[in-house]
Protein backbone atom coordinates (compact mmCIF):
# COMPACT_ATOMS: atom_id res chain seq x y z
CA UNK A 1 0.00 0.00 0.00
CA UNK A 2 1.37 3.11 -0.99
CA UNK A 3 1.57 5.90 2.16
CA UNK A 4 2.93 8.69 -0.17
CA UNK A 5 -0.08 11.30 -0.67
CA UNK A 6 0.57 13.66 -3.52
CA UNK A 7 0.39 17.19 -2.52
CA UNK A 8 0.60 18.96 -5.79
CA UNK A 9 -1.16 22.45 -4.38
CA UNK A 10 2.60 23.01 -2.65
CA UNK A 11 4.03 23.82 -5.69
CA UNK A 12 1.15 25.70 -7.58
CA UNK A 13 0.44 28.13 -4.90
CA UNK A 14 2.22 29.62 -2.07
CA UNK A 15 5.73 29.89 -0.74
CA UNK A 16 7.38 26.91 -2.51
CA UNK A 17 5.66 27.83 -5.15
CA UNK A 18 6.94 31.38 -5.12
CA UNK A 19 10.89 29.73 -4.36
CA UNK A 20 10.49 27.79 -7.32
CA UNK A 21 9.37 30.93 -9.53
CA UNK A 22 12.23 32.21 -8.32
CA UNK A 23 14.78 29.77 -9.33
CA UNK A 24 13.44 29.50 -12.80
CA UNK A 25 14.40 32.82 -13.59
CA UNK A 26 17.60 32.74 -11.99
CA UNK A 27 17.94 29.44 -14.97
CA UNK A 28 16.49 31.34 -17.50
CA UNK A 29 18.91 33.92 -17.06
CA UNK A 30 21.68 31.98 -16.53
CA UNK A 31 20.90 29.89 -20.16
CA UNK A 32 19.88 33.24 -22.05
CA UNK A 33 23.44 34.95 -21.04
CA UNK A 34 25.06 31.81 -21.11
CA UNK A 35 23.67 31.02 -24.55
CA UNK A 36 24.42 34.51 -26.25
CA UNK A 37 27.98 34.83 -24.02
CA UNK A 38 29.09 30.80 -25.46
CA UNK A 39 28.26 31.81 -29.01
CA UNK A 40 30.08 34.59 -29.38
CA UNK A 41 33.24 33.37 -27.43
CA UNK A 42 32.58 30.35 -30.23
CA UNK A 43 33.06 32.33 -32.51
CA UNK A 44 35.95 34.37 -31.71
CA UNK A 45 37.59 31.21 -30.48
CA UNK A 46 36.46 29.29 -33.78
CA UNK A 47 38.49 31.96 -36.04
CA UNK A 48 41.57 31.98 -33.45
CA UNK A 49 41.92 28.20 -34.42
CA UNK A 50 41.77 29.02 -38.15
CA UNK A 51 43.93 31.67 -38.32
CA UNK A 52 47.01 31.64 -39.69
CA UNK A 53 48.95 33.06 -37.04
CA UNK A 54 50.71 30.14 -35.10
CA UNK A 55 49.89 32.27 -31.20
CA UNK A 56 46.26 32.04 -31.89
CA UNK A 57 45.64 28.72 -33.89
CA UNK A 58 47.91 27.32 -30.55
CA UNK A 59 45.99 29.22 -27.63
CA UNK A 60 42.77 28.21 -29.00
CA UNK A 61 43.86 25.02 -29.11
CA UNK A 62 44.94 24.61 -25.40
CA UNK A 63 41.56 26.70 -24.92
CA UNK A 64 39.68 23.70 -26.45
CA UNK A 65 41.81 20.84 -25.06
CA UNK A 66 41.87 21.99 -21.06
CA UNK A 67 37.84 22.66 -21.77
CA UNK A 68 36.47 20.02 -23.92
CA UNK A 69 38.65 17.50 -21.79
CA UNK A 70 38.18 18.05 -18.04
CA UNK A 71 34.42 17.90 -16.76
CA UNK A 72 32.17 21.08 -16.17
CA UNK A 73 31.57 20.42 -12.39
CA UNK A 74 35.61 20.52 -11.83
CA UNK A 75 35.56 23.93 -13.97
CA UNK A 76 32.75 25.27 -11.86
CA UNK A 77 34.53 24.31 -8.59
CA UNK A 78 37.25 26.41 -10.27
CA UNK A 79 36.11 29.34 -11.07
CA UNK A 80 33.98 29.50 -7.75
CA UNK A 81 36.76 28.35 -5.04
CA UNK A 82 39.65 29.07 -7.13
CA UNK A 83 40.23 31.60 -8.96
CA UNK A 84 39.66 34.66 -6.92
CA UNK A 85 42.46 33.31 -5.36
CA UNK A 86 44.51 34.96 -7.96
CA UNK A 87 42.81 38.38 -6.94
CA UNK A 88 44.02 40.74 -4.87
CA UNK A 89 42.20 41.47 -1.80
CA UNK A 90 40.00 44.51 -2.22
CA UNK A 91 38.37 43.03 -5.27
CA UNK A 92 37.88 39.67 -3.75
CA UNK A 93 36.16 41.98 -0.94
CA UNK A 94 33.74 43.35 -3.62
CA UNK A 95 33.18 40.25 -4.94
CA UNK A 96 32.01 38.73 -2.09
CA UNK A 97 29.31 41.87 -2.03
CA UNK A 98 27.82 40.42 -4.77
CA UNK A 99 26.49 37.58 -6.05
CA UNK A 100 29.83 36.11 -7.03
CA UNK A 101 28.29 32.34 -7.33
CA UNK A 102 26.31 33.73 -10.41
CA UNK A 103 29.03 35.04 -12.07
CA UNK A 104 30.92 31.84 -11.16
CA UNK A 105 28.61 29.69 -12.66
CA UNK A 106 28.15 31.99 -15.82
CA UNK A 107 31.82 32.19 -16.38
CA UNK A 108 32.24 28.28 -16.22
CA UNK A 109 29.23 27.16 -18.50
CA UNK A 110 30.11 29.59 -20.93
CA UNK A 111 33.57 28.72 -21.17
CA UNK A 112 32.98 25.09 -21.60
CA UNK A 113 29.67 25.68 -23.93
CA UNK A 114 32.00 27.68 -25.88
CA UNK A 115 34.53 24.97 -26.83
CA UNK A 116 31.88 22.72 -28.36
CA UNK A 117 30.51 25.61 -30.19
CA UNK A 118 33.97 26.75 -31.79
CA UNK A 119 34.26 22.96 -33.02
CA UNK A 120 30.92 22.99 -34.48
CA UNK A 121 31.51 26.69 -36.35
CA UNK A 122 34.91 25.31 -37.56
CA UNK A 123 33.46 22.18 -39.06
CA UNK A 124 31.07 24.80 -40.94
CA UNK A 125 33.68 27.08 -41.87
CA UNK A 126 35.19 24.09 -43.57
CA UNK A 127 32.77 22.92 -45.62
CA UNK A 128 31.92 26.47 -47.11
CA UNK A 129 33.71 26.27 -50.47
CA UNK A 130 37.20 28.45 -50.11
CA UNK A 131 36.17 30.00 -53.55
CA UNK A 132 33.46 32.17 -51.29
CA UNK A 133 37.07 33.37 -49.29
CA UNK A 134 38.68 34.35 -52.36
CA UNK A 135 35.87 35.99 -54.12
CA UNK A 136 35.54 37.91 -50.72
CA UNK A 137 39.37 38.55 -50.71
CA UNK A 138 39.24 39.65 -54.57
CA UNK A 139 36.28 42.35 -53.45
CA UNK A 140 39.63 43.80 -51.13
CA UNK A 141 37.89 42.30 -47.80
CA UNK A 142 41.03 41.50 -45.14
CA UNK A 143 40.18 37.93 -44.47
CA UNK A 144 38.88 38.94 -41.01
CA UNK A 145 35.71 41.08 -42.60
CA UNK A 146 35.50 38.19 -45.39
CA UNK A 147 35.08 35.74 -42.36
CA UNK A 148 32.55 38.12 -40.22
CA UNK A 149 30.57 39.10 -43.72
CA UNK A 150 30.63 36.24 -45.93
CA UNK A 151 31.92 33.27 -44.74
CA UNK A 152 30.57 32.97 -41.05
CA UNK A 153 27.11 33.88 -41.98
CA UNK A 154 26.29 30.80 -44.24
CA UNK A 155 28.82 28.70 -41.92
CA UNK A 156 26.36 29.60 -39.11
CA UNK A 157 23.57 28.31 -41.23
CA UNK A 158 24.49 25.22 -41.77
CA UNK A 159 26.04 24.81 -37.90
CA UNK A 160 22.56 25.36 -36.50
CA UNK A 161 21.00 21.77 -36.03
CA UNK A 162 24.45 21.04 -33.86
CA UNK A 163 24.19 24.32 -32.11
CA UNK A 164 20.85 23.58 -30.92
CA UNK A 165 22.09 20.33 -29.21
CA UNK A 166 25.24 22.92 -27.45
CA UNK A 167 22.29 25.30 -26.49
CA UNK A 168 20.09 22.66 -24.55
CA UNK A 169 23.53 21.41 -23.04
CA UNK A 170 24.10 25.02 -21.57
CA UNK A 171 20.41 25.01 -20.13
CA UNK A 172 20.31 21.52 -18.48
CA UNK A 173 24.07 22.09 -17.38
CA UNK A 174 22.96 25.44 -15.36
CA UNK A 175 21.16 22.80 -12.59
CA UNK A 176 25.17 22.04 -12.14
CA UNK A 177 25.79 25.88 -10.41
CA UNK A 178 23.84 24.98 -7.77
CA UNK A 179 26.67 23.09 -6.56
CA UNK A 180 28.48 26.81 -5.44
CA UNK A 181 24.94 28.17 -4.14
CA UNK A 182 23.37 29.41 -7.12
CA UNK A 183 19.62 29.85 -6.83
CA UNK A 184 18.37 28.12 -9.54
CA UNK A 185 15.60 25.92 -10.57
CA UNK A 186 17.23 22.97 -9.01
CA UNK A 187 18.69 24.50 -5.89
CA UNK A 188 14.85 25.65 -5.44
CA UNK A 189 13.16 22.28 -5.73
CA UNK A 190 15.38 20.66 -3.52
CA UNK A 191 14.80 23.00 -0.91
CA UNK A 192 11.10 22.60 -1.42
CA UNK A 193 11.74 18.76 -1.02
CA UNK A 194 14.27 19.70 2.20
CA UNK A 195 11.62 21.71 3.86
CA UNK A 196 8.31 19.28 3.07
CA UNK A 197 9.56 16.47 1.50
CA UNK A 198 7.25 16.21 -1.35
CA UNK A 199 10.05 15.69 -3.39
CA UNK A 200 8.30 13.91 -6.17
CA UNK A 201 6.33 16.76 -7.08
CA UNK A 202 9.03 19.55 -6.64
CA UNK A 203 11.61 17.39 -8.76
CA UNK A 204 8.49 16.86 -11.17
CA UNK A 205 7.65 20.34 -11.34
CA UNK A 206 11.69 21.13 -12.02
CA UNK A 207 11.94 18.14 -14.38
CA UNK A 208 8.48 19.36 -16.66
CA UNK A 209 9.89 23.26 -16.52
CA UNK A 210 13.78 22.06 -18.33
CA UNK A 211 11.58 20.10 -20.63
CA UNK A 212 9.90 23.14 -21.30
CA UNK A 213 12.86 25.40 -21.73
CA UNK A 214 14.33 23.02 -24.20
CA UNK A 215 11.58 22.63 -26.41
CA UNK A 216 10.84 26.43 -26.48
CA UNK A 217 14.96 26.57 -27.45
CA UNK A 218 14.43 24.12 -30.37
CA UNK A 219 11.41 25.90 -31.53
CA UNK A 220 12.85 29.46 -31.70
CA UNK A 221 15.75 27.66 -33.67
CA UNK A 222 13.98 25.38 -35.89
CA UNK A 223 11.60 29.20 -36.72
CA UNK A 224 14.89 31.08 -37.69
CA UNK A 225 16.44 28.12 -39.45
CA UNK A 226 12.95 27.55 -41.81
CA UNK A 227 12.97 31.24 -42.29
CA UNK A 228 16.24 31.28 -43.58
CA UNK A 229 16.14 27.94 -45.72
CA UNK A 230 13.15 28.97 -47.27
CA UNK A 231 15.40 31.85 -48.90
CA UNK A 232 18.14 29.61 -49.77
CA UNK A 233 15.74 27.01 -51.47
CA UNK A 234 13.38 29.18 -53.08
CA UNK A 235 15.00 28.14 -56.53
CA UNK B 1 49.23 49.34 -65.85
CA UNK B 2 50.26 45.42 -65.28
CA UNK B 3 53.71 45.07 -65.54
CA UNK B 4 55.53 41.74 -65.19
CA UNK B 5 58.86 41.37 -65.53
CA UNK B 6 60.94 38.01 -65.04
CA UNK B 7 58.19 36.89 -62.54
CA UNK B 8 58.65 32.90 -61.74
CA UNK B 9 56.32 30.93 -59.61
CA UNK B 10 56.62 27.56 -58.56
CA UNK B 11 53.80 25.26 -57.03
CA UNK B 12 56.13 22.50 -55.48
CA UNK B 13 58.61 21.10 -57.99
CA UNK B 14 56.32 22.61 -60.93
CA UNK B 15 57.52 25.41 -62.80
CA UNK B 16 54.23 27.43 -63.18
CA UNK B 17 55.43 30.42 -64.69
CA UNK B 18 58.76 30.55 -66.23
CA UNK B 19 59.80 34.26 -66.52
CA UNK B 20 57.02 36.00 -67.53
CA UNK B 21 56.96 39.33 -69.26
CA UNK B 22 53.95 41.04 -70.13
CA UNK B 23 52.74 44.70 -70.19
CA UNK B 24 49.24 45.38 -70.17
CA UNK B 25 48.35 49.16 -71.00
CA UNK B 26 45.63 51.21 -69.53
CA UNK B 27 42.28 50.89 -71.44
CA UNK B 28 43.90 47.71 -73.25
CA UNK B 29 42.25 44.08 -73.55
CA UNK B 30 44.46 41.15 -73.60
CA UNK B 31 42.89 37.86 -74.12
CA UNK B 32 45.27 34.82 -71.96
CA UNK B 33 44.84 31.42 -74.24
CA UNK B 34 46.85 28.41 -74.41
CA UNK B 35 46.25 24.68 -73.42
CA UNK B 36 44.93 23.65 -69.94
CA UNK B 37 47.55 23.64 -67.55
CA UNK B 38 49.98 26.08 -69.01
CA UNK B 39 49.82 28.57 -66.47
CA UNK B 40 46.57 31.09 -67.80
CA UNK B 41 44.83 31.08 -64.14
CA UNK B 42 47.72 31.34 -62.27
CA UNK B 43 48.93 34.14 -64.22
CA UNK B 44 45.71 35.69 -63.65
CA UNK B 45 45.39 35.15 -60.27
CA UNK B 46 48.88 36.26 -59.51
CA UNK B 47 47.46 40.27 -60.73
CA UNK B 48 45.87 40.56 -57.62
CA UNK B 49 47.73 38.19 -55.23
CA UNK B 50 45.41 35.22 -55.45
CA UNK B 51 48.39 33.32 -55.92
CA UNK B 52 51.91 35.11 -55.04
CA UNK B 53 54.90 35.31 -57.39
CA UNK B 54 58.27 33.50 -56.54
CA UNK B 55 60.49 36.43 -57.69
CA UNK B 56 60.61 39.26 -60.44
CA UNK B 57 58.56 42.08 -60.34
CA UNK B 58 55.26 42.29 -60.62
CA UNK B 59 53.38 46.48 -60.57
CA UNK B 60 49.70 46.54 -60.33
CA UNK B 61 48.21 50.01 -60.68
CA UNK B 62 51.41 51.15 -59.71
CA UNK B 63 51.99 48.86 -56.76
CA UNK B 64 54.48 46.76 -56.33
CA UNK B 65 53.37 43.11 -55.41
CA UNK B 66 56.84 42.12 -54.31
CA UNK B 67 56.83 44.96 -51.97
CA UNK B 68 55.69 43.53 -48.48
CA UNK B 69 54.60 47.00 -47.40
CA UNK B 70 51.93 47.05 -50.08
CA UNK B 71 48.46 46.89 -48.72
CA UNK B 72 46.75 43.90 -50.64
CA UNK B 73 43.32 44.81 -49.73
CA UNK B 74 43.34 48.25 -50.89
CA UNK B 75 45.15 47.30 -54.01
CA UNK B 76 42.06 44.02 -54.30
CA UNK B 77 39.39 46.54 -54.55
CA UNK B 78 40.98 48.30 -57.28
CA UNK B 79 40.90 45.72 -59.91
CA UNK B 80 37.50 43.18 -60.21
CA UNK B 81 37.84 39.67 -60.68
CA UNK B 82 35.30 37.26 -62.25
CA UNK B 83 35.65 33.37 -61.73
CA UNK B 84 34.58 30.99 -63.71
CA UNK B 85 32.50 29.13 -61.10
CA UNK B 86 30.87 32.29 -61.01
CA UNK B 87 31.24 32.25 -56.63
CA UNK B 88 28.47 34.72 -55.85
CA UNK B 89 27.17 34.76 -52.13
CA UNK B 90 24.59 32.25 -51.91
CA UNK B 91 23.59 33.52 -48.66
CA UNK B 92 22.48 37.18 -50.21
CA UNK B 93 20.36 38.33 -52.77
CA UNK B 94 21.30 39.69 -55.90
CA UNK B 95 21.43 43.30 -54.77
CA UNK B 96 23.12 42.56 -51.55
CA UNK B 97 25.68 40.49 -53.54
CA UNK B 98 26.19 43.85 -55.14
CA UNK B 99 26.38 46.58 -52.31
CA UNK B 100 28.17 44.39 -50.05
CA UNK B 101 31.61 45.44 -50.89
CA UNK B 102 30.84 49.01 -51.44
CA UNK B 103 29.01 49.38 -48.34
CA UNK B 104 31.39 48.36 -46.11
CA UNK B 105 34.58 49.07 -47.94
CA UNK B 106 33.80 52.53 -49.17
CA UNK B 107 31.44 53.33 -46.89
CA UNK B 108 28.52 54.21 -49.23
CA UNK B 109 25.35 54.75 -47.80
CA UNK B 110 22.78 51.85 -48.96
CA UNK B 111 20.64 53.98 -51.24
CA UNK B 112 23.42 55.10 -52.67
CA UNK B 113 25.06 52.02 -53.17
CA UNK B 114 21.78 50.56 -54.15
CA UNK B 115 21.53 53.07 -56.76
CA UNK B 116 24.56 52.34 -58.31
CA UNK B 117 24.07 48.65 -58.13
CA UNK B 118 20.79 49.31 -60.22
CA UNK B 119 22.62 51.24 -62.63
CA UNK B 120 24.56 48.16 -62.94
CA UNK B 121 22.16 45.63 -62.76
CA UNK B 122 20.61 47.48 -65.65
CA UNK B 123 23.91 47.30 -67.40
CA UNK B 124 23.86 43.88 -67.26
CA UNK B 125 20.16 43.55 -68.34
CA UNK B 126 18.91 41.90 -64.86
CA UNK B 127 17.36 44.80 -63.11
CA UNK B 128 14.27 42.75 -62.35
CA UNK B 129 16.49 40.14 -60.30
CA UNK B 130 17.40 42.20 -57.75
CA UNK B 131 15.66 40.37 -55.21
CA UNK B 132 16.39 37.12 -56.32
CA UNK B 133 19.16 35.04 -54.52
CA UNK B 134 21.79 33.20 -56.71
CA UNK B 135 20.45 29.56 -56.63
CA UNK B 136 17.44 31.35 -58.39
CA UNK B 137 19.31 32.27 -61.40
CA UNK B 138 20.93 30.31 -64.68
CA UNK B 139 24.16 29.77 -64.94
CA UNK B 140 24.37 33.23 -67.26
CA UNK B 141 22.59 35.64 -65.11
CA UNK B 142 24.54 34.79 -61.89
CA UNK B 143 27.93 35.37 -64.30
CA UNK B 144 26.55 39.01 -65.38
CA UNK B 145 25.63 39.55 -61.48
CA UNK B 146 29.61 38.64 -61.08
CA UNK B 147 30.15 40.80 -63.24
CA UNK B 148 28.17 43.65 -61.87
CA UNK B 149 29.43 42.84 -58.50
CA UNK B 150 33.07 43.40 -59.81
CA UNK B 151 32.12 46.96 -61.40
CA UNK B 152 30.24 48.14 -58.11
CA UNK B 153 33.75 48.88 -56.46
CA UNK B 154 34.72 51.50 -59.70
CA UNK B 155 37.79 48.86 -60.39
CA UNK B 156 40.69 50.59 -62.81
CA UNK B 157 41.05 46.63 -63.92
CA UNK B 158 38.96 44.00 -64.62
CA UNK B 159 40.07 40.34 -64.77
CA UNK B 160 38.11 37.45 -66.07
CA UNK B 161 39.06 33.59 -65.49
CA UNK B 162 37.71 31.62 -67.62
CA UNK B 163 33.99 33.38 -67.41
CA UNK B 164 32.14 31.41 -70.09
CA UNK B 165 33.90 27.79 -69.54
CA UNK B 166 31.11 26.70 -66.68
CA UNK B 167 28.06 28.01 -69.24
CA UNK B 168 25.53 26.20 -71.46
CA UNK B 169 26.74 27.23 -75.07
CA UNK B 170 23.48 29.47 -75.36
CA UNK B 171 24.43 31.78 -72.31
CA UNK B 172 27.92 32.48 -73.60
CA UNK B 173 26.89 34.92 -75.88
CA UNK B 174 24.99 37.20 -73.14
CA UNK B 175 28.30 36.97 -71.04
CA UNK B 176 30.59 37.86 -73.78
CA UNK B 177 28.00 40.92 -74.91
CA UNK B 178 28.21 42.63 -71.38
CA UNK B 179 32.21 42.12 -71.50
CA UNK B 180 32.55 43.24 -75.04
CA UNK B 181 30.34 46.56 -74.11
CA UNK B 182 32.38 46.93 -71.35
CA UNK B 183 36.04 46.93 -73.49
CA UNK B 184 34.07 49.62 -75.73
CA UNK B 185 33.86 51.78 -72.21
CA UNK B 186 37.65 51.62 -71.77
CA UNK B 187 38.28 49.02 -69.58
CA UNK B 188 41.83 47.90 -68.80
CA UNK B 189 40.82 43.78 -69.31
CA UNK B 190 42.94 40.44 -69.14
CA UNK B 191 40.81 37.57 -70.13
CA UNK B 192 42.06 33.96 -69.79
CA UNK B 193 39.37 32.30 -72.18
CA UNK B 194 38.73 30.15 -74.95
CA UNK B 195 36.08 32.14 -76.86
CA UNK B 196 38.79 33.06 -80.12
CA UNK B 197 35.46 34.69 -81.74
CA UNK B 198 35.65 37.17 -78.58
CA UNK B 199 39.72 37.59 -78.67
CA UNK B 200 39.35 38.74 -82.30
CA UNK B 201 36.73 40.98 -82.11
CA UNK B 202 37.55 42.64 -78.89
CA UNK B 203 40.78 42.07 -77.73
CA UNK B 204 44.57 44.37 -78.20
CA UNK B 205 46.62 41.57 -77.90
CA UNK B 206 46.55 37.87 -77.42
CA UNK B 207 48.75 36.15 -75.48
CA UNK B 208 49.43 32.29 -75.93
CA UNK B 209 51.23 30.43 -72.89
CA UNK B 210 52.38 26.68 -73.02
CA UNK B 211 54.10 24.87 -70.02
CA UNK B 212 54.29 28.48 -67.74
CA UNK B 213 55.48 30.53 -70.62
CA UNK B 214 54.66 32.81 -72.72
CA UNK B 215 54.92 31.61 -76.38
CA UNK B 216 53.13 34.33 -78.16
CA UNK B 217 51.73 37.79 -77.39
CA UNK B 218 50.38 39.43 -80.84
CA UNK B 219 47.11 41.46 -82.35
CA UNK B 220 45.05 39.30 -83.29
CA UNK B 221 45.27 39.67 -86.92
CA UNK B 222 48.52 38.45 -86.74
CA UNK B 223 48.07 35.68 -83.71
CA UNK B 224 45.44 34.24 -86.02
CA UNK B 225 46.47 34.52 -89.39
CA UNK B 226 50.14 34.05 -89.00
CA UNK B 227 50.81 32.66 -85.51
CA UNK B 228 54.94 31.94 -85.15
CA UNK B 229 55.41 29.34 -82.77
CA UNK B 230 54.61 25.58 -83.86
CA UNK B 231 52.69 25.13 -80.36
CA UNK B 232 50.42 28.06 -81.17
CA UNK B 233 49.75 26.96 -84.68
CA UNK B 234 49.17 23.03 -83.25
CA UNK B 235 46.70 25.15 -80.80
CA UNK B 236 44.73 27.07 -83.35
CA UNK B 237 44.53 24.25 -85.52
CA UNK B 238 43.17 21.63 -82.95
CA UNK B 239 41.02 24.24 -81.49
CA UNK B 240 39.56 26.00 -84.40
CA UNK B 241 39.72 24.18 -87.75
CA UNK B 242 35.74 25.27 -88.96
CA UNK B 243 36.32 28.53 -87.54
CA UNK B 244 39.65 29.34 -88.54
CA UNK B 245 38.85 31.17 -91.72
CA UNK B 246 36.59 33.02 -90.21
CA UNK B 247 39.00 33.96 -87.37
CA UNK B 248 41.98 35.21 -90.00
CA UNK B 249 40.08 37.91 -92.39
Amino acid sequence: MLSYKFDWSIILTGQYHDWLVSGLKVTLQLSVAGIILSFLLGLVVAVMRMSHLKVFRWSACVFLEFTRNTPLLVQIFFWYFGSYKLLPTVVNEWLNSTSFEFAAGLIALTIYTSAFIAEDIRSGVLSIPKEQMEAAQSSGFSYLRAMQFIILPQAVRITVPPLVNQFLNLAKNSSLAMTIGVMELTYQARQVESYTFKGFEAFTAATLVYLAISIIITFLVDQYNERVLKLHKAA
Amino acid sequence: MIHFTDVNKWFGPLHVLNSINLHVKQGEVVVVCGPSGSGKSTLIRTINQLEAINNGTLIVDGMDLSDRKTDINKLRAEIGFVFQQFNLYPHLSVINNITLAPIKLRNLSRKDAEEQAMQLLTRVDLAEKRDAYPAQLSGGQQQRVAIARGLAMKPRIMLFDEPTSALDPEMIGEVLAVMQDLAKSGMTMVVVTHEMGFAREVAHQVVFMDAGTILEEAPPADFFCNPQHDRAKQFLNQLLTPMHGALCS
